[in-house]
């Protein structure tokens, strides 16, 4: 006893010893302006850490596999570049990503959504991408201008894109076959319907013991897909043209919200207030006591993350477009790309952007990454990676009908919890639809300010 | 240093009788030792704790008197006290904060010593067996509890509305988690069943430390069980009491990932803590630390009451 | 006598019931962790394991769990030695010593420890990233030392010491350090026990300072590293049930190893503010 107290005593006073000394390495800050004019890229030697989402595709079930295979190919190249891959994970990385810039340990690259991307960027974290974006081509390259749109704040480019796809809905139409009613769903050319048509089927469904779609609100997971749907449904408007103000409690939104109301009420639609879009999905993939015959939130990289699941259950999944009033519907889009963290280090710098060249525009691997998140390429000249899939095409077609991308506009993350919050509010009897309209534009439009 | 320079300097420590420190010692009064001896004893709790405690907790007051977000960083005075009583929201979270402790620690605190009266003169193995058992919360960990639990609650799929419809006791799914009348309930459910399970160990163990002698003693002179128990258990478990207050206490003040991977705070901020939206605040956009400080200024406030309160509580109990 | 069985009888019945609510949550976990993940979302329930399968624990051996284990265990073991070492010495003194200073310092400790730690995150990530322990195990087990939880119960139990056998040390001519290792840490064992454990399990499920501290893949704990294998829309439940199931036995081997010292003789110490 006596022996290994002594040893504990030993070993605080080294820590608290170790705990001094190491105080003292400051950071030496290089002005970042300092442009490295390097000849030859691949004799440049750095040091560089890449933070990814688990975007791509997991390969044998191993996070980070795939990620680190990237590195070896970079490396064959660039032998003298050292990258350190991290994964982090959705649920909280964002809080990681936070803590870290707080603590000066961010990472150099980072490949998420413009989402957080944008706010980073105009919190003056990242560096401008602007002659990425020119010397690389994109520009004139880009297969849809709305892209572009998203990866700035209006000036600079702050995000690199490399891939994009429609975020669209889903029928089960194993369920719809079975009943007869498919022939009610638009399955040719676009597939889109109206508003009338989608609620008609609903009601059929219901009378045959279906579950309709999920209306989810219990936390900001899948939000867009909520936001999407409602204001689809009587052609509203969430934000006006120039994104300058939230504007839900015009009629439009107003009677959007009432629909829900009535159609959760009535039980054509299902209230899920306690639930997000994971939950919806599993709902619609894994049905075990309840059937639903459609889900309001999907996309080509959801699709082939859930196909297991709906094989197992002996679903066959199509995506059709939103129901919309006038039946040409605004539909909102994910976009992956890539970031750069200024830490202070021209070196890193340089280091950083021709990773991100080469995981982008590399021949062999810039197609191989778009087709690892199964998504579209931003660049026309990556021709149709998906040739001869008849899925694949038809989400590729839905580019014509990308709605505005508001992901990026100030104090996004803080509206999103008045967005499902009012949601909420008006189902559980909280609000009135009218109430929970202006509730949220009120609300929202002061996180425009922030 | 040379060496010779270097063990003249050890020698002086070494020997006990030229110590310089040894002899600054010895002139101190007695009650002037006990204080060199006591900070001795504490010197490496004290390190650790104004490290890795105090330091933060100083700097997260200051930067509560300021506008500070990843972008900026203004004096602001108690600006941020000043919206905070203004924000509905806040004050919905407040309130909620006050229910969820006022609530479940009476529950927590009584079911373990229940339990614990029950359980502690039962054979060794039954006990062991008990005491396992209501442990098991912790030991399976949050997050699988947490999906456990989310499955049983879902609306559609889940076990609860499956069989209370098989039952015919409803006709319509609850939403356990997104129904104001519920949602507080299915989390102080959970809370419950992770934290009666140290409580539970230390009541067994404090009943079963009891003087048997003096409770052989009361019941000759004809007390019955529950006069035994009220004032020669109850005191006698006092300080464990005391103790289990304090921590289910602390532990539902912080009680924070039940909500975050339940409820996010919802339906309409009704399950929403201060430490909830501390969380939000900071570490969702627009990132407002300042802000997000003040209310963990607000929160330590409000916990250091109840602290103030307990202790007082208890101390008049025993005195 | 016979109010007494009956109120015992009914009490039983009703501890057995509650049980449901304990159990069920770890039995569904470890029995998961065999089944595909249809089976285990089925309604009515399937209770036992019909198909049994170890594709999930296939998966989670795939990635470096056994490296996380470790680091999981290392942060949680050197947490709870060290928090014991300071809580006991501390605990001991401000119980049986009077000196300037000791009632701020108690109230000091009782306040700092109700602190959820969130509130202070960002200051603690720049005091650990400037001391150079970010990304590091120590950046986990340092501050987690520094909350004076363990220094509060430890002052609990150190109440029980009797101060006359202090004094009569004291006359012997025992020096301060000899009596605290032979005759206060005996008496406060089962106390340390119970600290001990309780250290142990907070460290392993303290989540969120993990994640916070740690980035690099080999530094990752077992907690940590499974989250990574969570994507946005999907959840593997398998893998999650198979890693909770392995993260639950260092949890129980811990349990059962100080169970018998801290639930014999275990005692708090006289109410004192």
């Amino acid at each position: 006893m006596k022996k290994f107290f002594v040893l504990l005593m030993t070993l605080i006073m080294s820590i608290s010893l170790v705990a001094c000394s190491s105080g003292s390495s400051a950071t030496d800050s290089t002005p970042t302006d300092e442009v490295v004019d390097v000849e030859d890229i691949t004799t440049l030697e750095a040091e560089i850490t890449w933070w990814a989402f688990p975007t791509f595709t997991t390969v044998d079930g191993v996070s980070g596999k795939y990620e680190e295979s990237l590195v070896a190919a970079f490396n064959e190249k660039y032998p003298n570049i050292k990258v350190n891959v991290e994964m982090i994970d959705f649920t909280n990385g964002p809080e990681k990503i936070v803590t870290a810039i707080q603590g000066n340990t961010a990472p150099d690259v980072l490949f998420d959504a413009p989402g957080r991307i944008i706010d980073y960027g105009r919190s003056g974290y990242l560096v401008s991408l602007n002659d990425l974006v020119e010397e690389t081509g994109l520009l004139e390259d880009i297969a849809n201008p709305n892209i572009l749109e998203a990866s700035s704040d209006g000036e600079t480019y702050w995000m690199y894109p490399t891939s994009a796809a429609p975020f669209v809905m889903a029928v089960n139409k194993t369920a719809l076959e079975k009943e007869g009613l498919f022939d009610l769903v638009p399955s040719e050319g676009d597939r889109t319907w109206t508003t009338d048509e989608f609620i008609e089927l609903s009601k059929k469904m219901q009378e045959a013991g279906y579950y309709g779609v999920e209306i989810f609100a219990g936390g900001q997971g899948g939000d867009q897909g909520t936001r999407a749907f409602i204001t689809n449904l009587t052609n509203a408007n969430l934000m006006n043209a120039d994104l300058s103000e939230y504007t839900l409690s015009e009629a439009a939104g107003v009677e959007a919200l009432t629909l829900i109301n009535d159609g959760v009420k009535a039980g054509w639609l299902a209230a899920n207030t306690g639930g997000v879009a994971n939950d919806a999905l599993e709902h619609f993939t894994t049905p075990t006591n309840s059937t639903f015959w459609a889900v309001a939130l999907w996309s080509p990289n959801l699709h082939s993350a859930r196909q297991e699941e709906l094989d197992a259950s002996n679903i066959e999944a199509i995506a059709v477009t939103l129901p919309s009033k006038d039946g040409s519907p605004k539909l909102e889009y994910l976009v992956n790309g890539y970031a750069i963290f200024d830490n202070k280090d021209a070196t890193k710098i340089a280091a950083a952007k021709e990773f991100v060249k080469f995981l982008s525009d590399d021949e062999v691997i810039g197609k191989q990454n778009v087709l690892a998140t199964n998504c579209f390429p931003v660049r026309t000249s990556f021709g149709d990676l998906y040739e001869g899939d008849e899925n694949m095409s038809y989400y590729a077609s839905l580019t014509k009908y990308y709605g505005a991308y508001y992901n990026t506009v100030n104090g996004f993350g803080s509206m999103r919890p008045f967005w499902w919050g009012s949601l909420q509010a008006m189902i559980i009897d909280d609000m009135n639809p009218e109430e929970a309209a202006v509730y949220f534009d009120e609300n929202a439009n002061l996180t425009l300010d922030e | 240093m040379s060496p010779r320079l270097f063990l003249k300097f050890k020698g002086a420590y070494m020997s006990k009788k030229d110590n310089p420190i040894m002899s600054w010692y010895k002139k101190l009064s007695i009650s002037q030792r006990q204080t060199v001896t006591a900070y001795l004893f504490l010197l490496p709790a004290l390190i650790f704790f104004f490290t890795f405690v105090v330091t933060p907790i100083l700097s997260g007051l200051f930067t509560s008197l300021f506008d500070y977000t990843t972008k900026k960083f203004e004096f602001i005075g108690f600006g941020n006290y000043v919206k905070l009583f203004s924000n509905t929201i806040f004050l919905k979270s407040l309130k909620n904060t006050v229910k969820l402790v006022v609530i479940s620690v009476p529950i927590i605190v009584l079911f373990s010593l229940f339990a614990s009266v029950v359980l502690y003169q039962k054979n060794a193995v039954v006990r062991s067996v008990f005491r396992g058992i209501f442990y098991l919360p912790v030991v399976t960990g949050t997050v699988a509890v947490v999906v456990v639990w989310k499955w049983m609650f879902d609306p559609y799929n889940g076990v609860l509305n499956y069989v209370l419809m098989k039952a015919n006791l409803i006709s319509e799914q609850i939403q356990w988690l997104g129904d104001k009348r519920f949602a507080m309930w299915a989390i102080i459910i959970i809370l419950i069943t992770t934290s009666v399970g140290q409580p539970i160990i230390l009541y067994i163990a404090a009943l079963g430390n009891l003087d048997t002698s003096q409770i052989e003693a009361a019941k000759i002179d004809g007390a019955n069980e529950w006069q035994v128990f009220r004032h020669i258990k109850w005191p006698g478990i006092m300080p464990t009491t005391l103790y289990v207050v304090v921590i289910t206490t602390i532990n539902t003040f912080q009680c924070f990932s039940l909500i975050q991977l339940l409820t996010s705070g919802g339906p309409n901020y009704n399950t929403s803590t201060i430490m909830y939206l501390v969380y939000e605040t900071a570490f969702k956009s627009p990132y407002r630390f300042g802000y997000a400080n003040a209310m963990g200024v607000v929160l330590a406030i409000i916990i250091g009451l109840f602290s103030l309160i307990q202790f007082k509580l208890f101390q008049s109990d025993t005195e | 006598m016979k109010k007494l069985k009956l109120f015992d009888f009914v009490s039983m019945t009703l501890l057995t019931l509650v049980t449901v609510v304990f159990v069920f949550p770890f039995y569904w976990v470890i029995t998961g962790s065999f089944k595909t993940r249809l089976d285990s979302l089925k309604l009515p329930p399937i209770w036992f394991i019909n198909n049994p399968t170890l594709e999930s624990w296939e998966t989670l051996f795939k990635q470096p769990t056994l490296q996380w284990l470790f680091n999981s265990i290392f942060i949680s073991v050197v947490t709870m030695i060290l928090v014991c070492a300071v809580s006991a010495t501390a605990g001991y003194v401000l119980a049986k010593k009077r000196f300037k200073g000791s009632k701020v310092l108690f109230s000091m400790f009782v306040f700092a420890m109700a602190l959820p730690k969130q509130v202070v995150l960002v200051p603690l990530v720049k005091q650990i990233s400037f001391m150079g322990f970010h990304n590091t195990l120590w950046a986990v087990i340092l501050p987690a030392v520094g909350w004076p939880f363990g220094i509060f119960l430890m002052k609990q139990f150190s109440e029980t010491v009797p101060t006359e056998l202090l004094e009569a040390a004291k006359i012997d001519g025992c020096s301060e350090l000899k009596t605290f290792i032979e005759i206060v840490l005996p008496i406060v064992k089962p106390g340390i026990a119970a600290l001990a454990i309780f250290t142990f399990i907070s460290s392993w499920n303290d989540y969120f300072l993990q994640l916070i501290m740690l980035n690099t893949r080999k530094n990752l704990t077992l907690q940590l590293g499974l989250a990574t294998l969570q994507g946005e829309f999907a959840t593997d439940y398998g893998v999650l049930m198979a890693g909770a199931s392995l993260a639950a036995i260092p949890i129980i081997v811990i349990f059962i190893a100080f169970q018998k010292s801290f639930t014999q003789g275990i005692t708090i110490g006289a109410v004192k503010g």
